[in-house]
């Protein structure tokens, strides 16, 4: 159960995904679903945000490229990761704690699929700072 | 426009590390243009020193705010409405700005958010390249155009050095050697035969090296200037 004791963040296009919290139940983690009107709305201070409210890891979720809604929101939103990231770097945090994934519209289980390898790949971050401890 | 780049939030955070209440202070000029100090970038650097401040365990409050202008004192009056209220301004600001501040506001303690890096192009989003290296004393008339100081790795103002190959600077292979470029276009125009002239001595006391550069028009200046 201590696992749960963790917050990821999703931020999300509404476009790409309608997949609720209730969809994650399988994902033992208390997730935080907020939805732009396009991954390319989504910025940098908004991830950096997350974090500094608790979220141990920020997943940014937008159209697969040459999908999205906007032309080319989701290619940016990936380039603002990179620059999260190297904040990340700078400040002594591991940077794929803000990952960018491309997902397929309106695919539930590609969605799920991508939260719960996010998930195992920030519990292997918090159970090796736990061990440093 | 002048050309800056965000400094590492350690090195931000290292001078404020005293405070528990700052301002950001972004600056809407050539800062914001090249995306190293405007409103957005005010918001991100904030949020950055929040974060960092969080995870060190001593949290601090960021204020955020940008000016029209840090360059000119008018612009610069709502800083005093912060006086008193924060211990210390990171400005995102050119050096312009961040020295404008500590002239006219001393009780303010402001450090730099940004290096200041030089006068340059916008050639394509998020690409700037050096163009002026703002010397007071301009030659490329002569030139076509084409800066040599700001330009060529070696500021050579008489010709190629020699050690360029196929039009690419030897110092950096991933720049075209713009003397190359000068003579290039200069052939095409006709016009090679203007290298021919000898130049004055370049007169380098305008680029500094007689001191702070100042310049005055009484022809702008009323009520002496006030």
């Amino acid at each position: 159960m201590e696992e749960r004791a963790f917050k990821l963040s999703i931020l999300c296009c509404n476009y790409t995904n309608l997949s609720e919290r209730e969809d994650f139940f399988e994902v033992p983690v208390s997730l935080e679903i907020k939805r732009y009107p396009c991954s390319g709305k989504i910025e940098i201070t908004d991830m950096l945000r997350a974090l500094r409210e608790g979220a141990k890891g920020v997943m940014v979720a937008g159209c697969m490229p040459g999908t999205c809604h906007n032309g080319r929101g989701s290619e940016r939103a990936e380039k603002r990761v990179l620059g999260a990231r190297k904040i990340l770097e700078e400040i002594g945090l591991e940077p794929e704690r803000i990952s960018m994934f491309f997902v397929n519209r309106l695919d539930g289980e590609d969605f799920i699929n991508k939260v719960k390898a996010f998930y195992r790949e920030i519990l292997n971050f918090e159970l090796k700072g736990r061990e440093r401890k | 426009m002048i050309i800056a780049e965000r400094r590492p939030i350690p090195e931000i955070l290292r001078n404020i590390e005293d405070y528990q209440k700052i301002l950001v202070l972004g600056c809407r000029g050539c800062v914001a243009i090249c995306s190293a100090g405007g409103d957005r970038e005010v918001s991100i650097v904030a949020e950055a020193i929040r974060l960092a401040r969080t995870l060190q365990g001593k949290p601090i409050e960021v204020l955020e705010d940008t000016f029209i202008r840090q360059c000119d004192p008018e612009y610069l009056e709502p800083l005093k409405d912060y006086q008193g209220k924060v211990e210390a301004v990171v400005s995102l600001a050119c050096g312009v700005g961040v020295n404008l501040i500590a002239d006219l506001y001393p009780e303010i303690r402001v450090y730099p958010g940004v290096d200041t890096s030089f006068y340059g192009a916008n050639l394509s989003l998020g690409e700037w390249v050096e163009k002026c290296r703002g010397c007071g004393d301009c030659i490329i008339d002569r030139t076509a155009g084409l800066c040599p100081i700001a330009r060529c790795a070696k500021n050579l103002l008489n010709g190629p050095c020699g050690g360029s190959q196929g039009g690419r600077c030897e110092v950096r292979k991933d720049m075209p050697c713009i003397w190359h470029e000068i003579v290039e276009r200069l052939k095409a125009r006709g016009e090679l035969e203007r290298l021919l002239e000898i130049w004055e001595p370049k007169d380098w006391r305008s680029a500094g090296g007689d001191g702070l550069r100042v310049r005055v028009r009484e022809d702008l200046r009323l009520n002496g200037g006030k």
